[in-house]
């Protein structure tokens, strides 16, 4: 580089800018043109450039969107230009005030789109990428991004979890791995796995790059997609203050309408007595099983577990932003406060927020800045979610003939309870093992789990001459946790916990990330090319932890609990992490000729400690490029067509989250648990010993994914239809997958080897429509379409299939070669038995009698139903997920609706095993067994109530629990109102606006039960429903207030 | 000025860029919390290594192995033996149901989590074997170390590999040479196992441990191997008679009857005489459990207060067992007529519901293997019942008792604070006097020594006949039931006969051993599983409709299938054995 071209040019620009800021004084025939401008919805608009045609004067509005503007004779023309908005120009005439509305671009061409290392106009794209609009995420009150993302980005799937403070599960165009295909989140230029503490009013864009034409930059993290998230910075017109809350009642519902009540349980008793012809016996509530009729013991309640342990939930959000700044500096505070309690009594997760982003411009040409979130969290979680055990599977599992509270004093095999005190299964024998949820939650009720977490960076930019400038970013996130666990001791139950214990656990976790890049941007005639080089040093997964559980307290009470004060020690553990370190050089050049054909290409090489030496570096290009065929001539004629643009892409892009960062090694290790042994048999301390930890691999090597994207964005009727379309087909070779290995090998843990492949196609469908009727009256809408179809081609060499998952009876998913990711897999369900005529006629099948299930022989080979004859019994897996915002503006009035949808995925009814089968634990049942199979109810589908529990009953992965999944769901519905300008600019505000809103007022599916949003968990295993906790119906108020 | 500024500004960039790329050292981690062979190749790292392989005698560890796997063989030797039911509801632990009604499928999880656990046992020797070969070639431990280490390694890889074979019979035979990725279950093993566990014959007796494998322990595996797998009698005969002589404890303690019979089974006394090797249990020691009896815990009966454990009612003991503790004349009915005269049970009964106990004579052993209805359970006060059972209508009126503990050694010598008490220090008694007296027996009836024979069995019978260890009601004098024991005339039957030996051998250890997980390799040894259990079934089928179904014992039925998981990953090198 010519370091005196460098200082000539700076000394260029800076004479350029004196003459700027004296030129007014240049002029002496001038007037003031004053005005407001103001946005779609009438409020005013901050921080539009105002700027007289062909010249460089100008300004930008202040925060009530007002400006003043020198205008000289002869200038006629005003151009007020803002991104997203259409830029317009008007003449002066002789007026002395101007105002203006700005209307949205609905084209939004010139939308800028953050992209890897650069951001790019939207029309300049090759690669797929989509964004969202912050506005759409907070429309959705939740505590995480992730959970508002759903429906929102075509080829983003995302499934829900009602639980406060849960972050949503995340995929981008199906599946690329066995082991972890969450996404690679940057946040202002720091890579992380979790969001969950970003709070979505901070976020000034979010954009997901979907193929390797947007995503390969980021190499050996990108496979399973990139989300980029850049937080709001200030601008340069003065300050703005914004507060924006809202509070609501999250509503529970009536929960599960299919349970049996406290007299149905016992007439079923009655009913499985005769069908098993069960030797006359007392029982130990309903008395002689000779009676006609079995009565119910004095203490019977008929208790609705679901209404026990829920309430009607408060939820309130409260945002507090100060963005302002001048041409030296800017600045952006976010505060928020998150308050969202459970459905669940006792269950809660609060969030303190923080964000604090600064940018100062130090020297012409530096720029430095720094971005940073302070989050902190506390709640009170519930026991798992889709466990047993769980509060939700609870209310699945106690019977309503159990009181939740005592009312007349009852002998019980546990315990003599007397009134006041919690009811249980220990008040007789057969009453089952399901815990009583309330007294569980009320005894965890000061379980804390708390977190503070940092995410930020600071960054220096130097541009060194026009075209080409310096960047060089540190960020980091650190984070520490502390949780706590009371475990009380009971004696309601049948099986009770005799002595209490306590477990504290903490961790830290922590990353950091340096980046440098050098950018050149220039335009030679039609030609315009941006290219940006870097090297990027990264590490991540720094961290240790520690948990230890006392047992034996003298006291319940909370201030007693430490661990200190414990009789013993039950288990002490820690971990110190194996870090990851990644170095990596990159770079990717755009270019376009004559805003008509783009060309795009980027490349990256990963270096990873993750590999062994020989295999430690990939590389990872991808090449895209665009036609713009609307700007051709030959279609200038064709007015219905504003905008044309078809693109593709190809590329690879790799994974490396699978793999254990200790791959490479072969390991020793053990805990207490494992390996331990009391060589001196003293009875209360365990020598220790050694186990084999880990089988090494240090010949893993990259995997590959491989992507073609094509597709195509079209605007027309003047942009008021908008459609972008992208089909791809993404393959991964050498998948990294750790094949279970023969028993024979012992139990270490078997290495990640390149074995596997895997591909997905699909297609992301995102379609707009915009009507402007009147400045009154304003109409948008917008379809998003994911569909992802996932192949699995393979596992391991001879390996057609690995289970997954596990239950009572055994893992219900089965990934196979040939098929998608996480199907169900069991014996189909034929029907019932009818007779034992039709048994003797049918194939062997062990444990059939009539009224119990008959399995389809699928193998033909023997007259036996083995388990050569199970098979893919569903798939949950959708064939598409969609989602649907319709927006009106009337006036000032607004109303927005959005719907979300799944159809065609299969559910696993994991709750009927509990419910539907007597046997399967003396616990609450289903009403299907009132209607279920006897000699004189042929029709039924529920088989025959009996205690039988045998391979025609309950013991097995059968089609029986396999529902149609699909549902369509009202996500929103919010009415609003700006108030108008007139009156609030009398009492100092800017804008106001309030809104009325209800969240999930309705859900069309035909699965059974509570919730259909059942897809959250592991992908190898997902769509099992084992007691999920329910999304429900909330009904919010909020304001939006702008000073 | 300005000039300056710039020029630093870019050569910082371009030193940030270039200067920093190639840091190789970078990329180089060092796992966390592990450690590596090198630093184990010690003699402490090696008998580390070697504990870590004791650590799984009791089939348990918290990687993977729970109560499946335990070695206490309550499901493959006394439920699948029909001395016990699963007991507990119907639908608990459902995957038991199948092993009991004898229409297990390859697919069963219960015999892939035995077969893995066995196998991580052998993998644990083996890594044990290599390291140490490693510190022996570098002199860090001394030739006399590295035998016993060897050796020790060796029975313990043997114990596990008899523990297979009775299992599937058709298994694999793995050292630390052997080339997994050809490894098939075609081939026969038994010298290689008998080849291991004569290696640990030599070891002395006295290891200073309780806990590790000693000469005695060794002899006692070898003879039973040679019995389950060579029928080799003889052989096994001379080490029996070789440990009953000379044999110690490997703590180096003398060995023998204990003289109450019920005092075998306190947790206090798992180390006592009786015991020739218990599978050591560590309560509170910071394992959470997973080494106490993880394996027995949900053998407790299911009432929460008043009774032992808390937790899960299940390893119910079968009529036909119970039955099978009448006497007449002091002596078993060898012909099973004993069914003609049950033991009188609560069966439908309600806790108010009046109930008188059996009155008929029966072996006083009966009383500390089954708990009953009205009979002192070890100092928990009468058993009361229906209470005291999770679904009475299931799985019968009865209780196990072995591995429980007294209500006095609560807190002491089992885990505290956790779902359940029922974690204990009270280590199963994996071999015991009086196994080894009865294997012995056993031997001397196929190599033609009957009356040799009688007096092993007559000093069982007369162990059990010593009245102070009958069970007491409550005033401590009377005995809890009508108990009538002798041993066998010292003439005539049923010692007359090989045939009538065997009878009056295979009821003495279904007495004497009942519920301790040996029965159906038992009857697997002898050859009769199916016939003897088609028969018990008929019977238990009688009154267990439910439970038991349409089940038949078959032909295939003699052992395990090989798990179907092992055979698909495997991709087919292993065969099933059926």
């Amino acid at each position: 580089m010519n370091m005196k071209k460098v200082y000539n040019n700076l000394k260029r620009s800076m004479l350029l800018l004196v003459w700027l800021a004296s030129s007014h004084s240049l002029f002496a025939q001038e007037r003031v043109v004053s005005g407001s401008v103001k946005d779609e919805n009438g409020n005013g608009m901050p921080g539009v450039n105002v700027i007289i045609k062909g010249t460089s004067t100008g300004t930008a509005t202040d925060a009530s969107g007002q400006y003043r503007v020198n205008v000289a004779d002869g200038q006629a023309i005003v151009v007020f230009s803002f991104i997203g908005y259409v830029t317009k120009e008007m003449a002066i005439g002789t007026q002395s005030t101007l105002d203006v509305q700005m209307d949205l671009d609905v084209q939004t061409l010139t939308e800028l789109v953050v992209t890897g290392y650069a951001t790019q106009e939207k029309k300049d794209l090759t690669g797929a990428v989509g964004t969202v609009k912050t506005k759409d995420l907070i429309a959705i009150p939740s505590g995480t991004v992730t959970s508002q993302l759903q429906g929102r980005i075509a080829g983003v799937t995302v499934a829900g979890d009602g639980r406060p403070g849960q972050a949503a599960k995340v995929r981008i165009r199906g599946f690329g791995s066995f082991e972890n295909n969450d996404p690679l989140y940057i946040v202002d230029g720091v890579p992380t796995q979790d969001i969950s503490t970003i709070v979505s009013n901070d976020i000034e864009s979010m954009s997901v790059l979907k193929d390797a034409g947007a995503a390969s930059i980021y190499g050996s993290r990108a496979s399973n997609g990139v989300v980029l998230i850049t937080t709001k910075r200030g601008t340069s017109s003065g300050v703005k203050v914004n507060y924006d809350m809202y509070v609501g009642t999250q509503d529970p519902g009536k929960g599960p309408d299919f349970l049996l009540n406290a007299q149905e349980m016992a007439d079923t008793q009655w009913l499985v007595y005769d069908n098993d012809a069960t030797p006359t016996e007392t029982h130990p509530f309903y008395g002689l099983s000779s009676n006609p009729n079995p009565t119910l013991p004095p203490w019977a309640g008929d208790t609705d577990w679901y209404k026990t342990i829920t309430r009607s939930a408060l939820i309130m959000n409260h945002d507090l932003s100060l963005s302002g700044g001048n041409d030296k500096s800017k600045f952006y505070g976010g505060f928020n406060y998150f308050n969202q309690e459970g459905i669940v009594v006792t269950n809660f997760s609060k969030r303190f927020s923080g964000r604090f982003n600064s940018e100062f411009k130090v020297h012409d040409r530096v720029r430095l800045g720094e971005n940073l979130t302070i989050t902190g969290r506390t709640g009170k979680g519930v026991e798992g979610n889709q466990t047993e055990g769980s509060p939700v599977s609870n209310v699945y599992a106690i019977q309503p003939i159990i009181p939740s509270i005592i009312t007349i004093p009852v002998n019980g095999i546990s315990h003599n309870f007397v009134p006041g005190e919690y009811g249980g299964t220990g008040i007789a024998p057969r009453a089952g093992n399901g815990a009583n949820p309330l007294a569980e939650l009320n005894r965890n009720a000061d379980d804390r789990a708390s977190d503070l977490r940092l995410i930020g960076s600071v960054f220096m930019d130097i541009k060194i001459v026009d075209a080409l400038s310096f960047k060089t970013t540190f960020g980091g996130t650190y984070q520490t946790e502390y949780n706590t666990d009371w475990t009380g001791s009971t004696y309601e139950r049948s099986e009770n916990v005799a002595t209490p214990s306590y477990n504290e656990n903490a961790r830290f976790r922590q990353d950091w990330v340096w980046t440098n890049t050098l950018t050149f941007s220039k335009t030679f005639g039609s030609s315009k090319l941006n290219a940006v080089a870097g090297y990027e040093a990264v590490k991540y997964g720094i961290g240790r932890e520690m948990s230890a559980t006392g047992a034996g307290y003298f006291s319940d009470a909370v201030s007693f609990r430490t661990l200190n004060n414990r009789a013993s020690i039950q288990s002490v553990s820690g971990d110190y992490f194996t870090p990851t370190s990644l170095v990596s050089t990159f770079l990717r050049a755009d270019y376009s000729y004559s805003d008509k054909y783009l060309l795009s290409a980027t490349v990256r090489r990963d270096g990873s400690s993750r590999f062994g030496a020989d295999f430690r570096y990939g590389v990872f290009p991808s090449v895209s490029a665009g036609w713009r065929i609307s700007e051709e001539s030959f279609l200038s004629g064709v007015d219905v067509i504003s905008d044309l643009k078809i693109k593709g892409s190809y590329g690879t892009m790799g994974n490396q989250l699978a793999l254990s960062p200790q791959n490479q090694f072969f390991l020793f290790g053990g805990a207490v648990g494992d390996s331990n042994y009391d060589l001196n048999g003293a009875g209360s301390s365990a020598l220790k010993g050694f186990r084999p930890t880990r089988i090494g691999n240090p010949d893993a090597k990259w995997e590959t994914n491989t992507t073609i994207n094509i597709g195509f964005d079209a605007g027309i009727l003047d942009n008021k239809f908008q459609l972008s379309f992208d089909w791809y087909t993404k393959n991964t070779n050498d998948l990294l997958y750790n094949p279970r290995i023969p028993g024979t090998n012992g139990a270490a843990d078997q290495p990640f080897i390149n074995v596997a492949e895997m591909k997905n196609t699909g297609i992301d469908l995102q379609l707009g429509y915009k009507q402007v009727f009147s400045s009154d009256l304003r109409f948008d809408a917008s379809f998003v379409m994911t569909t992802y179809k996932n192949e699995i081609l393979k596992i391991a060499e001879g390996l057609p299939f690995f289970d997954s998952g596990t239950s009572r009876i055994g893992p219900f998913n089965r990934n196979i070669v040939g098929q998608s990711m996480s199907e169900f897999f069991g014996y189909q369900v034929e029907g019932l038995f009818q007779s034992s005529a039709e048994v003797t006629g049918a194939p062997t099948q062990a444990g059939a009698e009539a009224g119990f299930f008959r399995y389809a022989n699928i193998d033909n080979s023997n007259n036996v139903i083995d388990p050569n004859d199970r098979t893919s019994i569903g798939n949950p897996n959708p064939k598409f997920t969609y989602g649907l915002n319709l927006g009106v503006t009337y006036k000032n009035f607004d109303i927005t609706t959005f719907f979300y949808g799944s159809q065609g995925n299969d559910i696993f009814n994991y709750n009927k095993w509990w419910l539907d089968f007597w046997p399967s634990f003396q616990n609450q049942k289903s009403k299907d067994l009132l209607n279920s199979w006897t000699p004189t109810n042929t029709g039924s589908t529920t088989p025959k109530a009996s205690n039988k529990s045998n391979f025609s009953t309950n013991t097995q992965s059968v089609s029986y629990y396999v529902e149609d999944g699909s549902f369509m769901r009202l996500k929103n519905l919010q009415i609003g109102y700006t108030m108008p300008k007139s009156l609030i600019s009398k009492i100092g505000l800017s804008t106001a606006r309030i809104y009325a809103q209800g969240i999930n007022l309705f859900t069309i599916t035909k699965y059974s039960g509570l919730d259909p949003d059942v897809n959250n968990g592991d992908d190898r295993n997902f769509g099992v429903d084992q007691g999920n906790y329910p999304l429900v119906k909330q009904y919010i108020l909020g304001v939006n207030i702008g000073f | 000025m300005k000039k300056n500024n710039l020029k630093a500004g870019l050569l910082f960039g371009i030193l940030l860029v270039f200067g920093n790329s190639c840091k190789e050292e970078f990329l180089e981690v060092t796992p966390n919390g592990a450690l590596d062979a090198k630093v184990l190749a010690t003699k402490d790292g090696v008998d580390a290594l070697l504990i870590g392989a004791y650590a799984m005698v009791d089939g348990v560890a918290s990687n993977g192995f729970g109560w499946e796997a335990a070695s206490s063989n309550w499901v493959y030797g006394s439920i699948r033996g029909l001395e016990a039911n699963k007991g507990t509801d119907s639908g608990d632990q459902p995957d038991i149901n199948p092993l009991q009604q004898y229409n297990e499928d390859p697919t069963n999880p219960y015999i892939n989590i035995k077969w893995r656990s066995v196998y991580d046992g052998i993998a644990r020797c083996n890594s044990a074997l290599t390291v140490l070969a490693e510190a022996e070639a570098s002199g860090a431990v001394t030739t006399a170390e590295a035998e016993s280490f060897r050796k020790q390694a060796r029975t313990l890889r043997g114990y596990y590999h008899l523990e297979a074979y009775r299992m599937w019979t058709k298994i694999p035979y793995v050292d630390e040479n052997t080339d997994q990725s050809t490894l098939t279950n075609d081939d026969d093993i038994i010298a290689k196992v008998i080849a291991d566990l004569q290696e640990g014959t030599s070891l002395p007796n006295n290891m200073g441990q309780v806990g590790r494998f000693n000469g005695t322990v060794a002899k006692v595996l070898l003879a039973k191997a040679q019995m389950q797998m060579n029928k080799d009698y003889a052989a096994a005969k001379t080490l029996l008679e070789d440990v009953i002589a000379s044999g110690t404890a490997p703590d180096g303690s003398p060995i023998g009857l204990e003289p109450k019979f019920g005092d075998v089974f306190d947790a206090a006394n798992r180390n006592g005489i009786e015991a020739i090797y218990t599978v050591q249990y560590s309560v509170n020691d910071g394992s959470g459990g997973w080494n106490a009896g993880w394996g027995e815990v949900l053998n407790f009966p299911y009432k929460s207060g008043g009774s032992p454990g808390g937790c899960c009612g299940f390893f119910q003991p079968a009529h036909e067992f119970v039955n099978s503790f009448r006497t007449s004349g002091g002596l078993p009915l060898l012909d099973f007529s004993y069914n003609s005269q049950p033991v009188k049970d609560d069966q439908g009964l309600g806790v108010a519901d009046p109930f008188t106990e059996d009155t008929g004579p029966l072996d006083p052993r009966l009383d500390w293997t089954v708990g009953r209805r009205g009979v002192p359970y070890l100092d928990w006060g009468p058993h009361t019942g229906q209470d005291w059972i999770r679904d009475q209508s299931y799985a019968g009126p009865y209780s196990p008792m072995k591995q429980v503990y007294k209500k006095s050694q609560e807190g002491q010598l089992t885990e505290v604070g956790n779902w359940t008490s029922g974690w204990t220090a009270n280590g199963y008694r994996l071999i015991r006097f009086a196994d080894v007296k009865l294997l012995l027996a056993e031997c001397m009836i196929e190599t033609g020594d009957l009356s040799g024979a009688r007096d092993e069995v007559n000093d069982i019978r007369n162990r059990a006949a010593n009245s102070a260890g009958f069970v007491k009601e409550a005033d401590g004098t009377t005995n809890a039931a009508n108990y009538v024991i002798n041993p066998y005339p010292a003439s005539g039957a049923p010692f007359d006969t090989q045939t009538n030996a065997r009878a009056a051998l295979y009821m003495e250890r279904k007495l004497e051993l009942g519920m301790e997980g040996h029965r159906y390799f038992d009857l697997q040894r002898w050859g009769i599983v199916q016939t003897e259990l088609n028969r018990v079934l008929a019977y238990e089928k009688t009154l267990r409709s439910t439970l038991y179904g349409s089940a038949t014992v078959g032909p295939e039925d003699v052992n395990f299938p090989i798990p179907q998981d092992q055979i698909d990953i495997t991709v087919g090198k292993l065969k099933q054995n059926r």
